[in-house]
This record gives structure tokens, C-alpha cells and sequence, in this order.
């Protein structure tokens, strides 16, 4: 049995006297892509922020690599560890050219030669971010946005990318290669953990899922399994058909 | 049109000035979102501390004067980003205000104690006399202010744009939770931002007080609400739009000086202010969310 990457154990998370994540556990074992599926205010973005150290949680662990206490570490710190952040709705910093993004993406790496080579395979991966690598971020169209916080968070060659609902507010066909490109990812040997509403979709990519509905986990195993399950068939595919 | 082009360069020299401590506001706000009110008096305690360098070593010319007001006032700014700012960042706005706006009236009153209430000369570092550009006549001291004052607003441009820490600074500035996720570390770029801007202020400070050939323990009243007016005209979210407000509102007084009479001239920012803010709220170049 190898040690997971990441371990999630009885995380509870409030906001004021709110609560927003009640007792969640969860792992993600190296080179695993698996799926928190939730609805709006499940909670799935809130394990993200509790994972890099942006909202404190009331109680639980969250643990890296076997032993690393992630609740003692401030962000930059946690990031430094090989996790790496694909946030909801992008969050681009949309003053900054697409170029600064992506060199923003490897403030960790010490060697900048290195950064600038990564950057130039982004840039052959992703041919429109490198037409418009001068272009401020905040003026690209949703889906090259996206591509954009993908390839930033790839810079620092994480050991695992935390993606935010990806597919969120992009064009269907987008959304499909957003899909594509995680699961391109993961096979690059980076582990994923993905929070999603699209269900359909992100079983599809998934070998693992889990079910979150108002702060608790309340199915979790093998994503096919999960996607045949008649009650995830009727909350999250549109029913039966 | 001679005094037209005459009010115009006089302009653009006080204007500069305003221009460098308007950009030590601005830096504060984006980066830390602290509204730094002990930033002006941060700007006249450099302004003193060059008038002590150039009264004791006068060998030493403006370049010493310039060189201890920096680091002085750059000392001042880091105890108080310690000691103040960061204790009560991340909660409301209204407490670092507080905070730094008690800062503010410690070192107006505690130099006051010090060098007494009123102006003190400050020494002579340059020498007095006049330069004709064309049609315009200014003072070799207006020249050497501007050029300094001009070279500061051009080395903030290029920090914040050509280098890796400014970059990260402009981060920051923008998503401070995303600029920590990717491994910023956000207090200490937070400590540099206020250390430069208030070196930034204590050079200037030094070139403002040989301009005017003195000092004074409440020259930041003044000059820190007319910056602060050019940060909220401009928005803070272009540094460079900070500098042309401030270079503008200059010109504008400069004008209104010439033109109608020096007594409105320190109204005149304010009547900007409210115009602006009329029609719009965020500033002429847009501003971040708090």
C-alpha cells in the first residue's frame, strides 16, 4: 500500500458560525485524478482554500506526503511543497500580460532559465497563448483564460493540481477540452484533485469520486461505479436516460 | 503665452513632488490595502533628517542629504510596518487608519517637540541661480527637484513592471490570496513595498525642502492630503495614472495661480477631487475592490 499524496481527515471548515464543511475525508494517492462532485455551496471549494492554507479549518488534518501538516504551513509555503492551484473562475491577475501569469506560475523554481523553458513549451502546447503572450490576461476570451490558469499552475511542476470547477462559465466545446487536457495532465504523472458540477464530464476523465452534499461526503468510490449509481444518475446526470 | 509655458513648468516641478508621494500612497493601498496616513509625516521626518545631514556635514552637498533622509525615512517606514500596520492588517480598513493616522500625529507633534512648531531654514545644498529653457525661467534648484522627482517616478515604473519582485508586488496588488497560493510571500514583499515608498519619500522630501529652503514639523498635513487626493482622482490601479494626476494637478494649481490668484490655489486639488469622483467613483483609471 503506497502513502497517499494528499490525506484529508474529518475537515471541518465554518465561516463565522456557518458551516461549510462538516467532517470531510478524503486521499489522493500519486498519479490519481479524482473528482469532488458537488453543488453550488456542497463545500468543494472550500476543502480547495482549506488545502492551500487560505481559510483556516475548526478542526481536522490535512496531510502531504505522509507527514507534512499542511495546517501548519502559511500558502507560499504549501506551494512550495508541489501543489499547485488552478482556481475557480480562473482568477487570471488580469492586469498582468499572459507571460507575467506563467512567470508568476514559477516564482518558486529557483532557476529562471528553467521557468523560460517551461514557458516556451506552454506556449508550443498552447499556440494562442503564445500569439497573445503579450496581450493583458484580463482581455482573452474565457477559454484561452483557462489555459492560461492550467499552464500557470503547470510552470512549477507540481506533484498535484488542485483544479477549481475548470469547466465553469466556458462554451461546451470548451469545456470538453478543458476535460481532455486534465486528463493529459494526470498521464504527465501529476496527481489531480478536482471539484466539478459537471458530472458527467468529469466521471468520464476520473478514476475516483466523491459525492459531497451540504458539507459531508456522502458517497465515494471508483468513478464508473459512482456514475452508475441510480441516485447520482437522478442529482447529477439529468436523470436515468 | 509666456506665463502660460512659465505656469506650466512651475507646474510640472510641484507637480512632480506631489507625483512620488502620491505613488508611496498608492504603493501602501494596492499592495497592503492600508491606507498609510503616517506616509506624509514618514516624507517630513527624511525631510528633516537630510536637513540635520546637510547642516552638520555640508561637505557632503545634497547627495549626503539625499542618501540619510532615504535611509532614515525608510527606517521610519519599516518600524512602522512592524510595528503598526502589520499587527492590524486583515482586519477592517478603519483600524490601520486609525492606527497610522496616530503614527501621523506622534511624529508631527514629536518633531514639533524636537525642531519647534514652526519652519526651520534648511541648508543651502544647491546653488541660487536662474535657467532659461526658451521662453521659461526656473531656478536650478526647480531643474534638479524635477529631475530627481522624475527619475524616482520613472524607477518605481520600472520596478513594478521590469523586474521579478515588482511583478510579484503587482500581484499582490491585484489577488493577494492567488499571488500567496503560488508561493509569494505576501508580509515580505508587503515590507519591502513600504520600506521603497518611504525612501521614496524621504529623497523627495530632502529635493521639496532645499526647493523651499525649509522644513517643517506639519509639512505633511498638506502635502499628504493633496497626494492622497491624487491616489483617489487617479484610481490605484495604474501607478503611472498616480503620476499623471499628480503632474496634472500641479499644472492645474500652477494655473490657477497665475491665472486667478494663489489664495484657491490648494483648493484647487479638491474641486479636482470632487469633479472626478462625480463622475467617476473609482478614479479616472479604475481602481481595485477591496
Amino acid at each position: 500500500m503506497t502513502t497517499p499524496l494528499l490525506k484529508i481527515e474529518d475537515l471541518e471548515v465554518s465561516y463565522g458560525k456557518v458551516p461549510a464543511v462538516n467532517g470531510v475525508s478524503l486521499e489522493i494517492f500519486p498519479g490519481d485524478l479524482r473528482v469532488v462532485l458537488g453543488a453550488n455551496g456542497a463545500g468543494k471549494s472550500t476543502i480547495i482554500k482549506a488545502i492551500m492554507g487560505l481559510q483556516k479549518p475548526r478542526g481536522g488534518s490535512i496531510r502531504f506526503d505522509g507527514d507534512t501538516d499542511l495546517l501548519r504551513l502559511k500558502p507560499h509555503k504549501i506551494h512550495a511543497l508541489g501543489i499547485a492551484w488552478v482556481p475557480e473562475a480562473r482568477q487570471l491577475w488580469n492586469t498582468l500580460t499572459v507571460i507575467d501569469n506563467l512567470r508568476l506560475g514559477g516564482w518558486c523554481v529557483p532557476d529562471a532559465a528553467v521557468v523560460e523553458r517551461r514557458i516556451q513549451e506552454m506556449f508550443e502546447r498552447f499556440p494562442r497563448l503564445g500569439e497573445r503572450r503579450d496581450q493583458v490576461s484580463g482581455l482573452l476570451s474565457g477559454g484561452e483564460q483557462q489555459m492560461v490558469a492550467i499552464a500557470r499552475a503547470l510552470i512549477s511542476a507540481p506533484r498535484l493540481i488542485l483544479m477549481d470547477e475548470p469547466s465553469l462559465g466556458l462554451a461546451p466545446l470548451v469545456v470538453r477540452d478543458v476535460f481532455t487536457l486534465t486528463r493529459e495532465i494526470n498521464a504527465m504523472g501529476i496527481a489531480v484533485l478536482m471539484v466539478e458540477q459537471n458530472a458527467r464530464q468529469a466521471l468520464k476523465v476520473a478514476n475516483w469520486a466523491y459525492l459531497l452534499e451540504v458539507g459531508h461526503i456522502v458517497e465515494s468510490g471508483p468513478a464508473a461505479e459512482i456514475a452508475g449509481k441510480e441516485s447520482v444518475r437522478e442529482v447529477f446526470l439529468g436523470g436515468s436516460a | 503665452m509666456e506665463l502660460f509655458l512659465q505656469q506650466i513648468a512651475n507646474g510640472l516641478v510641484i507637480g512632480s513632488t506631489y507625483a512620488v508621494v502620491a505613488l508611496g500612497f498608492a504603493l501602501a493601498f494596492t499592495v497592503l490595502r492600508v491606507i498609510n496616513f503616517a506616509h506624509p509625516d514618514i516624507f517630513m521626518v527624511g525631510m528633516f533628517a537630510g536637513l540635520v545631514a546637510g547642516v552638520q556635514f555640508p561637505e557632503g552637498g545634497l547627495l549626503l542629504a539625499i542618501v540619510v533622509g532615504a535611509v532614515v525615512a525608510g527606517v521610519v517606514g519599516f518600524l512602522i510596518e512592524r510595528a503598526v500596520i502589520r499587527p492590524l492588517r486583515g482586519r477592517d480598513v478603519l483600524s490601520t487608519l486609525i492606527g497610522t493616522l496616530g503614527v501621523a500625529i506622534m511624529l508631527q507633534n514629536g518633531m514639533a517637540i524636537i525642531a519647534g512648531p514652526d519652519p526651520v531654514a534648511y541648508p543651502l545644498l544647491l546653488p541660487r541661480k536662474m535657467i532659461d529653457i526658451g521662453p521659461v525661467a526656473l531656478t536650478f534648484k526647480q531643474i534638479v527637484n524635477f529631475g530627481i522627482c522624475v527619475l524616482l517616478l520613472a524607477f518605481v515604473s520600472f520596478y513594478v513592471r521590469g523586474t521579478r519582485i515588482g511583478r510579484a508586488t503587482r500581484a499582490i496588488a491585484e489577488r493577494p490570496d492567488v499571488a500567496a497560493a503560488f508561493g509569494i510571500n505576501v508580509g515580505l514583499i508587503c515590507t519591502v513595498t513600504i520600506v521603497i515608498a518611504s525612501m521614496m519619500g524621504g529623497v523627495a522630501a530632502v529635493s521639496v525642502g532645499t526647493l523651499y529652503g525649509s522644513a517643517w514639523a506639519f509639512v505633511g498635513l498638506l502635502y499628504g492630503l493633496k497626494a492622497f487626493t491624487c491616489m483617489l482622482v487617479a484610481g490605484n490601479r495604474y501607478f503611472e495614472g498616480v503620476m499623471v494626476v499628480g503632474l496634472a494637478i500641479g499644472v492645474i494649481e500652477a494655473l490657477v495661480t497665475g491665472y486667478i490668484s494663489s489664495s484657491l490655489k490648494d483648493a484647487v486639488a479638491f474641486f479636482v477631487l470632487i469633479g472626478v469622483l462625480y463622475f467617476r467613483p473609482n478614479g479616472l483609471f479604475g481602481s481595485y475592490s477591496t
